[in-house]
């Protein structure tokens, strides 16, 4: 099954590749998986009808999720449907389609993966699994139902059927959760024939029959199975009438022996179903379409199967499933001969169709076959299913069950209109009508035939050889207790009840369609004001709206009140724990030190001031202030490292404040702060001071040892290294760094994809450093633009407007530069036994970027650093994640860390740890991370601002490069 | 007619790298607080790959070093720090008035980028003086002053500019500057 399921996976994604080549003969090649799907069961037969054929494959083990198959005698029937029809109507689509239809191979590659979705839907021994596959099955009816895209009304109804049929799938998946939560397994196997009693059991069930309505198109989620019509007919034919609604009956037949007890399970299929096969049935008798004639047919019939399934006796399990193989053979065809019709003489209008039986008996013949084992006459399968159904609930009735009555008079109900609506699609299709001119000359295709021909025969077969059927569905149907004498399929079952109503039901079919002309008046009159599918729309409507109101209350883009949102959450969240758990408090002493004390005051100072600055600057520089505040607290208390982090830190979130807010007005205007002043206050003091509590509180409610009591031992034994805050995060916690690495490398991209408008502008570092070069050699060559005789002493210095020009920084970040680059190699290589580390030289590396920014300008940045912030963050995470991996294939866990010590006496010696390359990439990132804001919201932010301009040095270098770069690639072209 | 002078030119640049080389060469030893011969390999080849990868325009030095006076060039420097440091907190603590400022421009003699711009640093530096401009091509600096009251302290701030100049000329300045700036 796994290997057919392959199969099914490798056509789905061959076959469009091969569409151009082969045309609409690619239809034969997607035909094979399913050829092998039944050529499978056919040989699997013996072994499923003796014990069922499992295959099992772990698939995520540690959700004890696996790829559980089995082929029971249920299973087996509906993966034979399947594969049957799924390759009979491929090969149909082979004449429906021609060479030159648009997104053919899309089309064929997602028949195949529906055909192979709908297999392991049918084969699935686990929920999930089977969840999965229904999904699938519903994600491909999408795309196949919006085949005709640039049809607004298709790609609506294609939506449609998703979101009805994908709220369904939820809705039962919720269910599923709860019955394996219950049940502690997830085996469909198991939970069909046991299934968790009381509340948990008739929930699950009511959850799962919601699945069951969505999916089979029962009443009151029906709607969107007509709207599905505006799909090319063979998805029609195969979607809609033999395998993707069948979905839900499969599920309501699967659980059937589990919930056949259950309240509520048996009452809502079987009302919902005789409902829906009125309304159906009556539906089908209004339309003209021949196309939505069957397709309301299809509800009337698939409301019949779920209620004879959902009926809960053996017996009418027996005859639904008869005439679900009855139906899956009737249906397709006709929907067949229905795309045959509508190929040959373009219309599907009943009233404009006359004299077609004359002109192709061939195709009258095979419908007529179809349509009378749809209206039930024998010696059809339609005949047969029916038939055993009407027993069973007489059966049912005559021993006391009151749903046994009513089902009977649904079925006998909805069984006449049955019969009137399959007489009216074939005259419909094929009678002559007065005043009406006939159709031309049409030359029956025998290809074209071969696949709706098939299906009527068997359907034929199916009622002739009913023992043979008898022989293949009493297994399955067997699954229910049997009471008394079992009842079989059969033409004849002598005279009773069943065959009186039979009569009936064809005799009343007959008559309605006699009068279909009074019945239609009727129907004019009665028309719905309001549909299902009216609800449908309101309902969405309803959701667009509660969407739209719920986002402009919550998110109404005002930073003050996305803040006051959280900080007030926050100190209600906090105190309320607080108050509840009433914590012990530690002693406190109020310093350790004479620095704590004048570092705290100097921190709240800023702090305070910063809230009421003026100007935006002015703010910045004061919560900077406490940031080195805090830099000093570390350091006092013996944390170099955490003190030169947080240094740099500071700096550089200066920096990114500067480049932003030079954008904005100095002054922070009226608008800010000034309402709710006292309320913002309060909040602030309020979230301060629950700060110090929470603080205060951390510190007693440790009574562990901790763990960090370990690291410097850890550090020195393990990583080799006495900086214990770099080992810890190259080594001992190098997991950690790595996610914080994926984060940051998010981050930069983010930021840069929101300033970057149309690209990221990845070649100008190489143009850049060329110009900022060749500028620097022509000086001698050619007489200079500028005035300026004195060379120069950055790259690019000259591409600034002269008014923008500071000699003084120029020629100190000339001099600086080189040294802060030295000094951050330093501090990436120190960092493993002294202050430093990978982060730190990142950041100090980055701010000479940063300087080289500031002297001279965005072109001097790009000349700067030779390669592109993507390129930087990318090679980072590379040699982190190449850290983190190699060790594995050195049979050790990953990230783990060696030495290697080289005494070389009085020539020095080396010492290297494996676990600087994890630091590498750690710096490669921050410097890629400073980079990129570096480029995004300074350099960009420029060219952006440069754009009304009139156009500088860089700008008229730019567009050089721009031409020539186009230039180019007109040549290579 | 540029040959040889651009071959002497290169001659002398190179030496001028080689020297800006060495000084990180010994940044990264004194970094290290180590100097075996494998810390030297290090050094020299992390002072390369500084340079190369970050290719920038070299350095033009004026090509003249006299240590004694760099020397008392920079203790100079510290003694007008500390001066500089007590004058400021003076004034900021005298109640009895606002301190008023003045912005002084002085045109300095030398034409080279480095000396401008160290003399610039070096004013800076020091409390109580600021530099807010350069004129590039007039060798002019704009120095924002403390404590300023009338004619003859802006007189003696430009002087001071320009002594300071002197000095940093005698250390390190070409000798056609120093004698410019001797006349």
């Amino acid at each position: 099954m796994l290997v057919v399921l392959g199969a099914f996976g490798i056509a789905s994604v061959l076959v469009p590749a091969l569409t151009p080549r082969l045309g609409t003969r690619v239809f034969l090649l997607a035909a094979v998986p399913a050829v092998a799907a039944v050529v499978h069961a056919a040989l699997a037969a013996p072994a499923v009808f003796a014990r069922g054929v499992s295959e099992r494959v772990p698939w995520v083990p540690a959700l004890g999720l696996t790829l559980d198959t089995r082929l029971d005698p249920l299973s087996w029937v509906l993966a034979l449907l399947v594969g049957g029809v799924g390759a009979l109507v491929l090969v149909y689509c082979r004449s429906y389609f021609r060479n030159d239809e648009p997104h053919l191979g899309a089309f064929a590659g997602s028949l195949t993966a529906f055909a192979g979705s709908m297999y392991g839907l049918v084969v699935a021994d686990d929920v999930y699994l089977l969840f999965v596959f229904w999904e699938l099955t519903t994600v491909f009816s999408y795309l196949l139902i919006g085949h005709y895209s640039s049809r607004r009304a298709s790609r609506g109804s294609a939506l449609q059927a998703l979101l009805v049929t994908t709220f369904g799938g939820l809705t039962m998946l919720a269910g599923f959760v709860l019955l394996t939560t219950a049940a502690g397994t997830s085996r469909l196997s198991e939970l069909a024939t046991r299934a968790p009693e009381g509340a948990v059991g008739t929930v699950g069930a009511v959850l799962i029959v919601v699945g069951i309505l969505s999916k089979s198109a029962v009443v009151p989620l029906h709607f969107w199975l007509p709207g599905a019509m505006a799909a090319p007919t063979p998805v029609s034919a195969y979607l809609h009438a033999a395998a993707m609604v069948k979905a839900g009956i499969y599920l309501a037949a699967r659980f059937s022996p589990a919930f056949a007890e259950t309240p509520g399970w048996r009452e809502s299929l079987v009302l919902l179903g005789l409902v829906t096969m009125l309304v159906g049935g009556w539906r089908a008798l209004r339309e003209t379409d021949l196309k939505l004639v069957l397709a309301y047919g299809t509800v009337a019939q698939l409301g019949f199967l779920t209620a004879a399934i959902g009926f809960g006796t053996r017996d009418a399990l027996l005859g639904g499933l008869a005439l679900l193989v009855a139906h899956a053979l009737f249906k397709s065809t006709l929907f067949l001969v229905v795309g045959i019709v509508d190929h040959d003489t373009g219309t599907r209008d009943l009233r404009k169709l006359s004299g077609l039986g004359r002109a192709a008996p061939a195709l009258a013949v095979v419908a007529a076959l179809a349509a009378a084992s749809m209206a039930g006459l024998p010696p059809f399968a339609g005949f047969v299913g029916k038939e055993t159904v009407l027993a069973a609930m007489v059966h049912a009735g005559e021993s006391g069950d009151v749903l046994g009555w009513i089902a009977l008079a649904g079925s006998t109900a909805g069984s006449a209109l049955t019969a009137a609506y399959a007489a009216r699609v074939y005259w419909g299709a094929f009678a002559r009508k007065p005043g009406v001119p006939d159709v031309g000359v049409i030359r029956e295709s025998p290809a074209f035939l071969l696949a709706p021909a098939v299906l009527a025969v068997l359907g034929l077969a199916g009622g002739i050889a009913a023992p043979g059927l008898d022989a293949v569905l009493a297994p399955v149907a067997d699954v229910l207790p049997a009471e008394g004498e079992v009842e079989h399929l059969a033409l004849w079952h002598g005279i009773g009840i069943p065959l009186l109503l039979s009569a009936v039901t064809i005799g009343l079919g007959l008559g309605a369609f006699l009068l279909r002309e009074p019945i239609a008046r009727v129907q004019a009159r009665l028309a719905l004001r309001r549909s299902a599918s009216d609800a449908y729309r309101g309902t969405l409507s309803g959701i667009d709206r509660v969407a739209a109101r719920t986002t402009k209350v919550v998110q109404r883009g005002s930073l003050p009140y996305y803040l006051a949102v959280i900080l007030v959450v926050f100190v209600v969240a906090v105190v309320s724990a607080l108050v509840r758990l009433a914590p012990p408090l530690p002693e406190a002493r109020l310093w350790d030190q004479p620095m704590q004390p004048v570092a705290a005051v100097v921190m709240s100072v800023a702090a305070i001031a910063a809230t009421v600055a003026a100007k935006r600057f002015q703010a910045v520089v004061l919560v900077g202030v406490t940031g080195f505040g805090m830099a000093l607290l570390f350091a006092d208390f013996g944390a170099p490292d955490l003190a030169l982090t947080q240094a740099l830190v500071e700096l550089v979130t200066l920096v990114a404040f500067v480049l932003v807010l030079r954008r904005l007005p100095a002054r922070l205007g009226t608008k800010h702060g000034s309402s709710f002043r006292l309320g913002r206050a309060a909040l602030g003091i309020a979230v301060g001071a629950i700060m110090s509590v929470v603080a205060l509180v951390a510190l007693a409610a440790r009574t562990a040892t901790p763990i960090a009591v370990e690291f410097p031992r850890l550090a020195v034994d393990g990583g080799h290294g006495v900086n214990v805050v770099n080992v810890t995060l190259v080594d001992i916690r190098g997991w950690d760094t790595m996610g914080e690495l994926s984060v940051i490398i998010a981050a930069a991209t983010g930021v840069a994809s929101l300033v970057f408008l149309s690209s990221r502008s990845d070649r100008m570092p190489e143009f850049a450093r060329r110009s900022g070069l060749s500028l620097l050699r022509g000086r001698s060559g050619r007489p200079s633009a500028d005035h300026d005789d004195r060379g120069s002493w950055l790259l690019a210095g000259r591409t600034l407007a002269p008014r923008n020009r500071s000699i003084l920084l120029e020629v100190v970040v000339r001099l600086v530069f080189p040294a802060l680059i030295v000094l951050s190699l330093y501090l990436l290589l120190a960092g493993h036994n002294a202050p430093g580390g990978g982060f730190a030289g990142g950041l100090v590396a980055g701010l000479a970027l940063v300087a080289r920014y500031l002297a001279a300008g965005r072109i001097e940045l790009a000349a700067a650093a030779p390669v592109s912030a993507g390129a930087l963050l990318g090679s980072g995470l590379l040699f982190a994640t190449g850290a983190a991996v190699v060790p594995l294939f050195l049979g050790v866990d990953a990230l783990t860390s060696t030495y290697l010590d080289l005494d070389l006496g009085w020539f020095g010696s080396v010492s290297l740890v494996t676990s600087t390359i994890f630091d590498v990439g750690v710096y490669l990132v921050v410097i890629g991370l400073v980079l990129d804001v570096l480029r995004s919201l300074g350099a960009e932010v420029d060219r952006q601002e440069e754009e009304g301009d009139e156009p500088s040095l860089a700008g008229r270098l730019e567009a050089e490069e721009q031409r020539r770069w186009t230039a180019g690639a007109g040549a290579r072209r | 007619m540029s040959g040889v002078r651009h071959g002497d030119g290169s001659r002398r640049g190179a030496a001028h790298q080689l020297l800006l080389l060495g000084g990180l060469v010994l940044l990264w030893l004194l970094l290290w607080g180590s100097f075996t011969p494998i810390d030297v390999l290090a050094g020299i080849t992390v002072a390369l790959l500084a340079t190369r990868v970050f290719e920038l325009p070299p350095v033009q030095l004026t090509g003249r070093l006299h240590v004694g006076h760099l020397l008392l060039y920079l203790i100079r420097f510290a003694g007008e720090v500390v001066a500089g440091s007590v004058q400021v907190a003076a004034l900021a603590l005298d109640p009895r008035r606002t301190p008023r400022a003045a912005i002084v421009e002085v045109r300095l003699t030398t034409k080279s980028d480095l000396i401008l711009t160290l003399v610039a640093v070096t004013l800076s530096l020091v409390p109580g003086s600021l530099v807010l401009e350069v004129d590039r091509q007039r060798s002019t600096l704009f120095l924002h002053a403390l404590g300023v009251q009338d004619g003859e302290d802006v007189r003696r701030i430009r002087h001071h500019a320009l002594d300071t100049e002197y000095r940093l000329l005698r250390a390190i300045g070409s000798r056609a500057e120093l004698r410019k700036a001797s006349r």
